[in-house]
């Protein structure tokens, strides 16, 4: 008999749940729960590190860079992914198989070594102003590193995978009847896109949408090497909070207020796409 | 000049050859069934009419005019599809409208259309409910409602209702019946099942390997069958195999291996004496009797077997040859419930019942 491990009644089931739980509480309750006391009580008591962070023209500047930086790659990202994911949905086996391993060795590869390869490809003497230059379609080379054009190239890169993959997920299973029966309704190619593909692949879109912004929200590495000092990025500025001005009520304030956006994000994504798979 | 004119079809995928010299013309508000085993080519064939392939040959005329050019979406037909293909992010309503919204007709009018389309498929009411809550058989009539919301000329169907159990298959297929009396919309309706095929259709056209093998109406594919092919799809029949004798004006002698004889027998097939040919029997179309039976048109026979079904029986009975044929029994037949395994008896048919098909 395996009773035993059967919940004798609705709840008691909990137990097998308890180490995780234990688990959740030592490594992510508490440390929360530090780094919201540090943000009101160093250098002293009060809400005014997030006075400084809310009301100053400085923070906020790097606010808004990671908002619009974040809002681009997005965007960016998911124009680049959707015909991708359904190329891979669509393709046979074989040359799916050769394209996620494309998609995913990119993924695997050193994230620094990535992001200086993207510096020297986007340098004033690099291979992409060169090649535009010698075509002739600039004459004096552009700016495109140490500013958030480079963050977002850099960054576009690096969370395309993150978008593939779950839109890639939600397209497969779409029967490819329902877009034949789309086209016989009389949808053009637009139309069965925009009335039956994008509203049937929006779970999937939300979802990697969600997963590459508050990714990007959070980023350091890429923004730091390509980004340049004058555009920081929030990740920046808890690095230097931390590290440069030992301010870790500061830092722990600009932490805390990343996390709220992330939750508000998500319980919106839960709400508008709840029991709708992914 | 025919409504829908399928001419000369044919389709090739590699080396595979789909379909080939495929000839229909199908009359205004005919209700026309493709009939035949998987790979056959019927889809195929209506997959080119609705536009998802290209012939390698051949012709699609609506109306005189050709609407191969026309891609998909602007062809106007209507289609059900053999998998549930209703836009599962879109209620009943919605779904039956999307065709209206894509043809930006105004609202008052795209409402009146759904709400006349749901009730001839006898879904008022339930047009705010979402696909997903329905059974297979409401999602099919959806599909249906949604393939002639706006009056195609030809409505394509795929296997509607192959994913659906008995039962309600039957129901549809009485649905389908009526809304095509109600509607009067030329049907082209794809199917494997012989029986949906008699009970639905005007006309049928037998498909095997990608050729049609004979064109008719239920009744004519069944009493005369132009192929052996035929006679075995449609309908229950019994092949014994003899040899051609000799061949004549009225008919073919067919010899059989103890060296028994019929006459007159109408040879379908490129036949020629000394090759061999099958004589074809259907279980219900023969008659047992104690007696002598008629000249020329019976054999003695042994019974092997008998399986009572109720309202009638069917009895194996062997040919002094060996070779097995099946005989139907109905109600009222007095022999029905008196036969034994081993009683040695008759079988009998009328002359036009018996058919042989030569073997290529």
């Amino acid at each position: 008999m395996l009773s035993f491990l059967m919940p004798a009644r609705r709840g008691s089931g909990l137990g097998m749940a308890l180490p995780a739980l234990v688990l959740l509480l030592a490594f992510f309750v508490v440390p929360v729960t530090l780094l919201l006391t540090r943000s009101v009580t160093e250098p002293q008591p009060g809400l005014q590190n997030y006075e400084t962070l809310l009301g100053s023209a400085t923070y906020l500047r790097v606010f808004g860079n990671t908002f619009l930086v974040s809002g681009t790659v997005t965007l960016v990202t998911a124009l680049i992914a959707f015909p991708v994911a359904w190329l891979l949905a669509i393709t046979t086996p074989r040359l799916a198989g050769i394209l996620f391993g494309i998609i995913l060795l990119s993924m695997w590869t050193n994230l620094l070594a990535r992001t200086y390869a993207w510096m020297v490809l986007l340098q004033q003497t690099g291979l992409i102003n060169r090649m535009l230059m010698a075509v002739g379609v600039i004459d004096q080379p552009l700016q495109l590193t140490n500013n958030l054009i480079g963050v977002t190239i850099g960054m576009v890169y690096i969370m395309l995978p993150f978008m593939i993959l779950p839109l890639y997920g939600v397209i497969r299973k779409i029967d490819p009847a329902i877009l034949q029966a789309a086209a016989l309704c009389g949808a053009s190619k637009g139309q069965a896109l925009r009335r039956v593909l994008l509203p049937l692949a929006a779970p999937g879109i939300a979802s990697g949408a969600l997963m590459v912004f508050v990714m990007s929200l959070g980023y350091f590495v890429t923004p730091a090497l390509l980004g340049g000092t004058s555009n920081m990025m929030l990740a920046e500025l808890i690095v230097q909070q931390v590290q440069s001005l030992v301010n870790w009520g500061m830092g722990a304030a600009a932490a805390f207020i990343l996390l709220v956006v992330t939750l508000i994000l998500y319980a919106l994504q839960l709400r508008l796409f709840a029991g709708r798979g992914v | 000049m025919s409504y829908l004119h399928i001419n000369g079809i044919r389709k090739v995928f590699g080396d595979v050859v789909a379909t080939d010299h495929v000839e229909l013309e199908i009359a205004q508000g005919e209700f026309m069934t493709f009939l035949g085993p998987s790979g056959s080519g019927k889809s195929t064939t209506l997959y080119i009419v609705a536009g998802f392939q290209d012939p390698t040959a051949g012709d699609i005329r609506l109306r005189g005019q050709s609407i191969l050019n026309i891609p998909s979406h602007k062809r106007n037909i209507g289609m059900v599809f053999q998998r549930y293909t209703l836009f599962p992010h879109l209620s009943v309503a919605e779904n039956v409208a999307f065709p209206l919204r894509v043809r930006r007709m105004n609202r008052a009018e795209i409402d009146d259309k759904v709400r006349r389309a749901l009730a001839l498929v006898r879904l008022d009411g339930l047009g705010e409910r979402m696909p997903a809550k329905m059974s297979g058989g409401q999602q099919q009539r959806v599909a249906l409602a949604r393939a002639l919301v706006y009056d195609p000329p030809v409505l394509l169907m795929d296997e509607p209702l192959s994913a659906l159990d008995k039962k309600l298959r039957e129901e549809i297929q009485h649905e389908i019946r009526r809304i095509h009396q109600e509607t009067g919309v030329t049907i082209l309706y794809v199917t494997h099942d012989q029986e949906e095929a008699l009970r639905l259709s005007d006309r049928i056209a037998v498909f095997n390997q990608g050729k049609i093998e004979q064109v008719g109406t239920g009744p004519q594919l069944y009493a005369s069958p132009a192929t052996r092919f035929v006679a075995d799809f449609v309908g229950d029949s019994a092949f014994l195999s003899g040899q051609v004798q000799d061949m004549t004006g009225t008919g073919a002698t067919l010899r059989f291996a103890d060296g028994t004889m019929l006459r007159d027998l109408p040879l379908h097939g490129a036949g020629r004496p000394g090759g061999a040919a099958d004589l074809m029997l259907r279980p219900e179309r023969i008659d047992l009797t104690p007696g002598r039976g008629r000249e020329g048109a019976s054999l003695p026979v042994t019974v092997e077997d008998v399986t009572f079904l109720g309202n009638s029986s069917t009895i194996s009975a062997r040919t002094p040859w060996g070779e097995v044929l099946a005989v139907r029994l109905t109600f009222g037949h007095p022999l029905l419930g008196q036969v034994r395994r081993g009683d040695r008896l008759t079988v009998q048919w009328q002359a036009q019942d018996a058919h042989a098909f030569a073997r290529d």
